[in-house]
Parts: C-alpha cells; sequence; structure tokens
C-alpha cells in the first residue's frame, strides 16, 4: 500500500462554483456527484497513479473557494508542489478573479511551484471565455493550460497525469539523478501550455508520448 | 467294506466283526441321542405356536390403534378450525364492542363537547374532541351506515356532525385563546394551549405557534442582555471577553429553550416534532447573532484590524522582512501589536468554540428526538439530512466561519510577529548553549497551536499547523544566516587563547570576529536544539488532538497528519541546516588548524636506533604534543556546543586528524623502532579520541591502527598472521586493499621489495 517512489501535493483553487470539488471526484472516483454543497474549509484526497512506470502518490486537496474560507485555504499553498487554478468558462467573473488569485499564490505558494490554469465546464454550450483568452492569460503569468469538464470526464485524467509526470521530472532534476536531457524533453511538460492551440482547444498540453503513458498508467492502476 | 474282506481267514472275520459291532454300538448312542432331543425341540414347538397366537393380537390391536390416531387428528383438526372461528370471532366481538365503545364516546363526546365549551372547559372540550379524532373516521362512517340499517342513522352521524363542528370552533377557540395569552404575555396560559393544540390535531401550527411565541421573548431577553453587556463586563472584569460572554449567554438561551421544551414537547406531541421548534429558533438565533457580531466587530475594531494586517502582508509580499526592516516596521504603529491582538484572539476562540458546541447539543438533541419517532428509517435519514441542511446553511454557520476566519488572520499575524520579535530580541547570556530565541520561539508556536486547539476546528488547528511551518522556515532562514557567512577563520594563537579565557571567565570581549564566531556557534546550537524542540512539539500536539478531538472521522485524521508531517519536513531541514554549520566549522575552524599539528609529524625521524628511541621517549613526543594540541582545542567547544553538536564536532575532527595522519604516514619512512612507536602513538590517540566522545570513535580509527599494525611488524611474513581469513572474526576486517598494504610495507626501510613481492595476499 505504502509502497510510492513520490508523494505529491496538488491544490485546486478559484472562486465557488467552478467545479474544483466535481474534477477532484471526477479524477478520484470516476463520478460526476450530483447536487454536493458548498465545500467548507478543505477536503482531502488521495490516488496513486502509475507514471512512466513509477507509482506516484498524489495527495489532492480541495479547497473551499468562498472568500470566508481563506485564511484556511492559505495555509495549504506553501507545501503545495502544484496549484491548480480553476474558472468557469461560461462565468466571466470567474476569469475576472483570475488575478486576485495569482496574487495570493504569489504571497503564500513556494515560488518555484507548478502553476496550472484549468477553464471547466467546456460541456457547456453558454461558454464566455474563449480558448484563446484563456491561453493567453496563461501565458502571460507563466502557467500551464488546459480546458476540462468534469461532467463529460473531458481531460481531467490528462490534468492529473501530465502534472504528475512533470512533477516527477522537476523532482528527479532536483535529486541531480536527472534522466538523459532528451528523454525528459520528450516525456516532459516542455511545452505544456505555452504552444497552444493547433488542433484541438486543449492540445498542447503536452507530447504524445507523455499521453501514451498517462494511458497506460491508467488502465494500470484501474485493473 | 465286506468284499474288502479276506473272508477266508477266521481271525480277520473275528476281527472284523468286533469292529461292526463298535460301530453299530456307536451308531445307537449317536441315535438315542438324537432321540433324547426331540422333547426339547417338542416343546420349544410349542412355545412357538403359542407366540404365534399373541402376534395375531398386536396386529389386531395395532391396527385399531392407527385408526384411532387418525380419528383423533381429525378430531385435534376440526378442533382448532373451530378455534379459529372463535378467534375470529372474539376479534370481531372486539371490533363490535370498539365500535360500541366508540359510539358510546362519540355520544358522550358530542353531548359533552357543547357543554365544556360553553364552560371554557378546554381542557375537557380538547379530551373529548382528542377522543373523536382518535376514532377512525372511516370506520365511523361505516358504522353510522350499518347503524343506519337499524333505522338510527340519524343519531350517529348528528352526533360525528356535532363533533365536526365542535372541533372546528375548538380549534378556533385555542388559537384565539392562545394569542391572547402570547399578548399578555401569559406563559401559564400558553403552556396550557400549547398542550391542547395536539389533541386538536394541530401539531405543526402548536409547535409553530410556540417557536414564535419564544422567539418574540428571546429577542427581548437578548437585546436587553446586549445592551448591558458591557456593564457587566467591565464590572464583573471581563471586558477583554465580553462579547463571547454575550454571544455564550445568547447560545445558552437558546440552548435552554431546547433543553426544558424538548420533554414537553415530547409528551404532548411525540417524538418527531423537535426539529419544527429547531427550525424555529435557528433563524431567530441567527438574528441575534447577527447583532452581538456586529457590536463585536465594532467595538473590537476587527474590519480595520483586518485591513492593517492584509496590507502590512500584502507590502511584505509574503516574505518575511529582513531584520533591519522588521525593526523599522516594529516602529510603523499601523502594524497592530502581538500583545494587542492576544486578547482579542482569546476572545475569538472562545466565540467561535461557543458556537461549535451550541450546534453539537443542537444536532445531538434534535437527532435523538427523531431517533424516537415512528417513522421508518428512510424517513429518519432524510430528516436528518434536513437537520444538517438547515443548521450548514443557517447565519450562524456563516457567522462561525467568520469568526475562525478571522481568529486565523490574527493567529497567524501573532505568530509571525511574536516570532520575528523573539528573534529580534535574541540574546545570549554567557554560560548558555542557546540564546533566549529558540525557548522564545518555541514557546509562541506551542501557545498558538494550544490556542488553535479551543477553537474546536479541525480546520483551525490544521490551518494554524500549516501556518506553524511556515514560521518555522522562516525562522530556520534567519539561523542560516550566520552560517552561511561562515565561521570567521584567521585568528592567531593570541586572539584564539582570549577567546579561550573570555569563554572560561564568563565574558566575552566584544571583538567583531569574536562576535561573529560566537554567534556563529550559538546559531549552530539554536538549529540543535531546535529539532529537538520541534520533535517535542509534534508529539505533545499529537496527543493534545487526540485529548481534545476523540473521534476525528477518517478524513480529519488524515488531513491532520498529513499537516503534521509537515512538521517533520521542518525538521529534516532544520538537521540540514545543523550539517551545513559544520561543514562551515570544519573548513574554517578545524582544517587549517588540524593541518600543521599533524604535518609536525614530518619533523620527527621514525628510523631510530635503540639509543635515539630512549631520548625520543625521554622529550616530548609527537602525539603528546598532537594530544595537547587537540584536548585544548575540543576544550574550546566542549562546553559552548550542546551535546550533539559536539559529538558531530569531535566526530568530524576524529576523521580529519586520521586522514592527515595517514597521509603523513604514506610519506615518510619507517624502520622497525620507527613502526613500533607508530604503534603505540596510533593507540594513544585512539584511547584519547574515545574519551572525548560519548559514542565510539573507534570505527574511524580502524584504518589507521591497521596501518600501524603493519608498519609495526617484526618480518614481512609475520603479516600472514593477520591478514587472511582466519583472523577474520577477532578483528574488524581489512580496511586496506592488498595494493595499499604492498605500498606501507615498502614504507619499512628494513623489508626487502622482494618479500613484499612474494607475500601473498
Ligand atoms: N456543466 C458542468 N457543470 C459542472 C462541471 N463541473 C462542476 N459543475 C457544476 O458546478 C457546480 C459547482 O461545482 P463544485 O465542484 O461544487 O464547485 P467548487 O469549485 O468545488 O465550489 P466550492 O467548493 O464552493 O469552492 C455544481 O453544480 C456542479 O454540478 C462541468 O464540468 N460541467
Ligand atoms: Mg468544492
Amino acid at each position: 500500500m505504502e509502497d510510492y517512489k513520490f508523494l505529491f501535493k496538488i491544490v485546486l483553487v478559484g472562486n465557488a462554483g467552478v467545479g474544483k470539488t466535481c474534477l477532484v471526484r471526477r479524477f478520484t472516483q470516476g463520478l460526476f456527484p450530483p447536487g454536493q454543497g458548498a465545500t467548507i474549509g478543505v477536503d482531502f484526497m488521495i490516488k496513486t497513479v502509475e507514471v512512466e512506470g513509477e507509482k506516484i502518490k498524489l495527495q489532492i486537496w480541495d479547497t473551499a473557494g468562498q472568500e470566508r474560507f481563506r485564511s484556511i485555504t492559505q495555509s495549504y499553498y506553501r507545501s503545495a508542489h502544484a496549484l491548480i487554478l480553476v474558472y468557469d468558462i461560461s462565468c466571466q467573473p470567474t476569469f475576472d478573479c483570475l488575478p486576485d488569485w495569482l496574487r495570493e499564490i504569489q504571497e503564500y505558494a513556494n515560488s518555484k511551484v507548478l502553476k496550472i490554469l484549468v477553464g471547466n465546464k467546456t460541456d457547456r454550450d453558454d461558454r464566455e471565455i474563449p480558448t484563446q483568452i484563456g491561453e493567453e492569460f496563461a501565458k502571460q503569468h507563466d502557467m500551464y493550460f488546459l480546458e476540462t469538464s468534469a461532467k463529460e470526464a473531458e481531460n481531467v485524467e490528462r490534468l492529473f497525469y501530465e502534472i504528475a509526470a512533470e512533477l516527477i521530472d522537476q523532482a528527479r532534476s532536483k535529486d541531480g539523478t536527472n534522466v538523459n536531457k532528451t528523454t525528459a524533453d520528450a516525456i516532459g511538460l516542455g511545452n505544456f501550455g505555452t504552444k497552444a492551440t493547433q488542433n484541438s482547444c486543449c492540445s498542447g498540453f503536452s507530447s504524445n508520448t507523455s499521453q501514451t503513458n498517462c494511458e497506460n498508467g491508467n488502465s494500470r492502476s484501474n485493473t | 467294506m465286506i468284499s474288502s474282506m479276506d473272508t477266508n481267514e477266521a481271525n480277520n472275520m473275528q476281527s472284523d466283526l468286533v469292529k461292526i459291532q463298535d460301530e453299530e454300538e456307536a451308531i445307537n448312542s449317536n441315535l438315542e441321542n438324537l432321540l433324547s432331543k426331540q422333547s426339547i425341540l417338542d416343546s420349544k414347538m410349542n412355545a412357538i405356536c403359542y407366540f404365534l397366537g399373541a402376534l395375531n393380537t398386536v396386529s389386531t390391536d395395532s391396527k385399531k390403534l392407527s385408526s384411532q390416531i387418525s380419528h383423533t387428528s381429525d378430531l385435534a383438526e376440526s378442533v382448532s378450525a373451530k378455534v379459529r372461528s372463535v378467534d375470529m370471532a372474539r376479534s370481531r366481538a372486539s371490533e363490535c364492542q370498539k365500535r360500541v365503545h366508540d359510539l358510546i364516546d362519540l355520544q358522550l363526546c358530542s353531548q359533552g363537547v357543547l357543554n365544556a365549551i360553553e364552560e371554557e372547559d378546554y381542557e375537557k372540550g380538547s379530551a373529548l374532541i382528542g377522543r373523536f379524532l382518535s376514532i377512525d373516521q372511516n370506520v365511523l362512517r361505516r358504522t353510522a351506515g350499518d347503524v343506519g340499517s337499524n333505522g338510527s342513522v340519524t343519531s350517529v352521524s348528528d352526533a360525528v356532525h356535532t363533533l365536526e363542528k365542535a372541533t372546528e370552533k375548538m380549534r378556533k377557540l385555542v388559537v384565539i385563546r392562545f394569542d391572547e395569552a402570547v399578548n399578555k404575555d401569559d406563559l401559564a396560559s400558553v403552556e396550557r394551549f400549547l398542550k391542547l393544540f395536539p389533541l386538536l390535531g394541530m401539531h405543526q401550527d402548536g409547535i409553530e405557534k410556540f417557536g414564535k411565541y419564544i422567539c418574540m421573548k428571546l429577542a427581548v431577553k437578548c437585546e436587553k442582555e446586549l445592551r448591558s453587556s458591557l456593564d457587566i463586563a467591565k464590572a464583573e472584569n471581563r471586558l477583554s471577553v465580553a462579547f463571547a460572554d454575550t454571544l455564550t449567554t445568547l447560545l445558552e438561551n437558546f440552548a435552554r429553550v431546547i433543553e426544558v421544551n424538548k420533554p414537553i414537547i415530547e409528551t404532548y406531541y411525540g417524538s418527531g416534532y423537535l426539529i419544527i421548534l429547531a427550525t424555529l429558533l435557528q433563524n431567530e438565533c441567527d438574528l441575534e447573532v447577527k447583532n452581538v457580531i456586529l457590536e463585536f466587530n465594532k467595538n473590537r475594531r476587527i474590519a480595520d484590524l483586518i485591513q492593517q494586517i492584509n496590507e502590512y502582508n500584502r507590502s511584505m509580499g509574503g516574505n518575511m522582512p529582513s531584520l533591519i526592516q522588521f525593526q523599522k516596521q516594529s516602529l510603523n504603529t499601523d502594524k497592530p501589536q502581538p500583545k494587542d491582538l492576544d486578547a482579542l484572539i482569546l476572545e475569538l476562540t472562545i466565540m467561535h468554540s461557543r458556537v461549535e458546541l451550541y450546534f453539537r447539543f443542537l444536532k445531538r438533541k434534535v437527532k435523538s428526538d427523531i431517533e424516537a419517532s415512528d417513522k421508518d428509517a428512510n424517513e429518519k435519514e432524510q430528516q436528518i439530512q434536513r437537520l444538517s441542511t438547515i443548521l450548514n446553511n443557517s447565519d450562524l454557520s456563516r457567522k462561525m466561519q467568520e469568526i475562525l476566519s478571522t481568529y486565523l488572520l490574527f493567529e497567524r499575524h501573532f505568530m509571525e510577529e511574536s516570532v520575528y520579535k523573539a528573534i529580534i530580541l535574541d540574546t545570549f547570556e554567557v554560560g548558555q548553549q542557546c540564546s533566549s530565541m529558540v525557548d522564545d520561539v518555541f514557546y509562541i508556536l506551542r501557545k498558538c497551536i494550544r490556542r488553535s486547539l479551543t477553537t474546536q476546528s479541525v480546520n483551525g488547528l490544521c490551518a494554524v499547523i500549516n501556518n506553524t511551518a511556515s514560521c518555522l522556515c522562516n525562522f530556520i532562514s534567519a539561523l542560516k544566516i550566520p552560517l552561511k557567512n561562515g565561521y570567521p577563520s584567521g585568528y592567531t594563537d593570541l586572539a584564539y587563547s582570549a577567546i579561550q579565557s573570555a569563554v572560561q571567565h564568563g565574558k566575552l570581549q566584544s571583538s567583531d570576529s569574536e562576535k561573529a564566531r560566537s554567534n556563529f556557534i550559538n546559531r549552530l546550537n539554536n538549529a540543535d536544539m531546535s529539532t529537538e524542540f520541534l520533535e517535542t512539539l509534534w508529539e505533545t500536539v499529537e496527543q493534545d488532538i487526540k485529548n481534545t478531538f476523540p473521534s476525528l472521522s477518517v478524513t480529519e485524521q488524515r488531513i491532520v497528519d498529513s499537516c503534521i508531517a509537515e512538521l517533520r519536513n521542518v525538521r529534516d531541514t532544520l538537521k540540514a541546516c545543523v550539517n551545513f554549520g559544520m561543514t562551515q566549522l570544519r573548513s574554517s575552524a578545524i582544517k587549517p588548524r588540524l593541518n600543521p599539528w599533524i604535518d609536525q609529524f614530518f619533523n620527527y625521524s621514525h628510523i631510530l636506533s635503540e639509543e635515539e628511541l630512549a631520548d625520543y621517549e625521554a622529550g616530548e613526543t609527537f602525539i603528546q604534543t598532537l594530544i595537547v594540541q587537540l584536548d585544548a582545542f575540543l576544550s574550546q567547544f566542549k562546553n559552548v556546543l550542546t551535546p550533539r553538536n559536539f559529538d558531530a564536532f569531535v566526530s568530524i575532527l576524529t576523521s580529519d586528524t586520521t586522514s592527515r595522519l595517514e597521509r603523513a604516514i604514506k610519506k615518510s619512512s619507517f624502520n622497525r623502532l620507527g613502526g613500533l612507536i607508530l604503534d603505540q602513538q596510533i593507540r594513544a590517540l585512539s584511547s584519547y579520541l574515545t574519551g572525548v566522545t560519548s559514542w565510539s570513535v573507534r570505527d574511524k580509527m580502524t584504518r589507521l591502527t591497521q596501518i600501524a599494525t603493519i608498519l609495526n611488524l617484526e618480518k614481512v611474513e609475520e603479516l600472514s598472521d593477520y591478514w587472511g581469513p582466519d583472523n577474520e572474526n577477532e578483528s574488524p576486517s581489512w580496511r586496506l586493499t592488498p595494493q595499499e598494504v604492498r605500498t606501507l610495507l615498502a614504507l619499512r626501510i628494513d623489508f626487502r621489495i622482494d618479500d613484499i613481492k612474494r607475500i601473498k595476499l
């Protein structure tokens, strides 16, 4: 049970109602929860995944978006390895708040933390934020970018597997046991979000190699 | 047989005859024997015939029995059928009886009810109506039909009619009387009519009306209490927790209503109705709490404080201010001071815990009422769910979350500022290994975590533990600054002994490099002591958590564990910090002194005659000098370093000494006597170093000891006594490679190269 190579802490933040809890449930339990209430304080899930043949334990912290929980949720930023900043593509105000969130991240998180911008609810047909706008914003602020739908399970697995893969690379290069550079580039997230929209609204997240890896990892973890 | 005989021979015939006679006799006796048994057989035969007769009787008897049994069973069946029909008859009879009773009661009720109403005997009237309503109205209608066929339909339906009208009238009356009682604020009457509602089938109305009445009373009471709260607090010298006290009293008022009225409602209304009252009360409670919080925020200038702290944090950008920056900041009066926040933080924790306890109380009471009701499990579950939703969505719950949020903001500010202060006001008392800040910082952290436990909130506790971890990270960087600068070196022996005497006389002279040196040592000790304090901190916190929250959910426990694990990471960082300091100390304190001392080895000849040996032993030997020097050096550090740091220091010193000495040996030449002396000297060094620390340095000395053994051999061939598998269990295995051994042997000028080459390794 406790046999894993890495443990990573991933913290989800973003306005209330953007679907953080749904994303986490979709990924950890494979379901879209009907009518669960707003998160109070923080919630906590664990999922062990296999990426590049390594067992990775992901500690996923789902935080409450409502203002009055801010002083609880902020305290979790510092130890995060990755921060997922979520907005709702069908709700302009959730996008407009992103600079505030970034300020908070800047204030409390480790400066080297991996940051991922996620536009959720792509299944909705009342989109207010075009993909390019999200991408632009991510690029400007040195974040990776991805659009998801917790409801349709679109890009959710991918989001977490890509993060795991990127964090492994970071950890290895810190260890000094750096795997040779070319492979690292091939599987890493070197172009995670920076090169965007060639074919679909969600491309450019990472290379194909890593995607195959993710799927392998996933099927293995499901069996 | 006859044919086989020789008839011619008389003798033979004679003997044959005798034989035949014998046989005849034998046959006769046999025959007699058989005949004698005849009578026995006859009697047996007779017996058998007799029994045969008896068996016939048995067979007829059993046939009789079986027919009897089947007969009985038929009988039993018919009896039980009769019993069944008797039962049915009886139940019908009792139903009938009940109907008759109902009818009689109906008549009585209808006769009595109007009277009762007229006489304003509401209890009697309601009781009669209650009786009427308890009769199954469908059955009643059927009964009216049944009775009707006998011609007296009118009397029954008249009675029903009368009662229905009376019920309606009574319901209106009770409402009117109840409202009157409320208007007159006549509690006795309110309670009197409260009991009548359920008799009239008005459970919901009764509780709602009562609830409204109670809320009204509570509103008045709360307002009065809020107005006088500050005066009372002043009188009782509890001004600093005045609002916590007010909130406590307020919540107690509401809790008392539940406590007092639960049994009343359960007695007169039955179980399952408390949730209606609780919902009404919660609405009122929300309103009242809002007033208290408003007053609290205004009086304590909460909004201002929040703004000031937020602005200050933003100006820091989340970084710890440098010490100079911090000192400047301290002068800035806009920033709330920890000591000013202290009382307020306490008040916030009390407020939060009171609300938490109030919710727990309410949930427990209403839940037990729901459990006791006669609804099915599914419905009960739904009711409990509904209760949770009501409470979670209540304004009180939101207020509670806001209180926690404010508390956490203040607590964090308090913790950070106090820790910075402790760092700035750090004082070092001579004779102490650590400076004041280690004690101070851990005292503050412990106080804050303790305080977070009193909020009764797991979320609050975890946030404070997280903040503790980040605060410690800042503390570590403060510790690290002097360590990064390194241990000031370049002192002369004079300055060096000056420190020594200063330390011994308990006063440090304030030359800059001395100050820097003692500062360095002090930080190194602080870091070491902090690892120990941190371990104690999380152990006691874990215990405190168990005591405060004896039944955490699985998720809550995981969250708590993961936050505490963060403290462990900080401990590892601290350890790394100590190691870093040690390497600094090594390069600037140990290396520069040690190397010249050991290099003295070259100034001695290791090729000695007997005479020279005697001279050498008479004078001061190399090792004596070295040990005196090492001892003087170590005693510098012995009392100024913490025991763990000192052990680490000796360990480094030992490694450096052995490797440097090994290097010197390899560059020298020895004869037999030189080797002998070397061996003695290494032994002396080993026993000296072993005596200095609490752990064994022997392991670190092994290589050197082995080198000395080799150089101390009488003859090359003697090596095989030491080297080889036979000796492995006696002495530690060889740390030297065969190549090294040969090189070492070659240092002996009296060993022949050929011998060395020949030896098998
Ligand atoms: N159409 C659609 N709706 C979604 C999606 N994800 C979440 N929702 C809905 O958005 C609402 C809020 O989802 P949550 O996951 O509770 O939001 P949250 O970010 O956790 O909110 P807080 O806990 O208050 O911070 C719910 O009604 C979900 O059903 C999605 O991908 N598509
Ligand atoms: Mg949520």
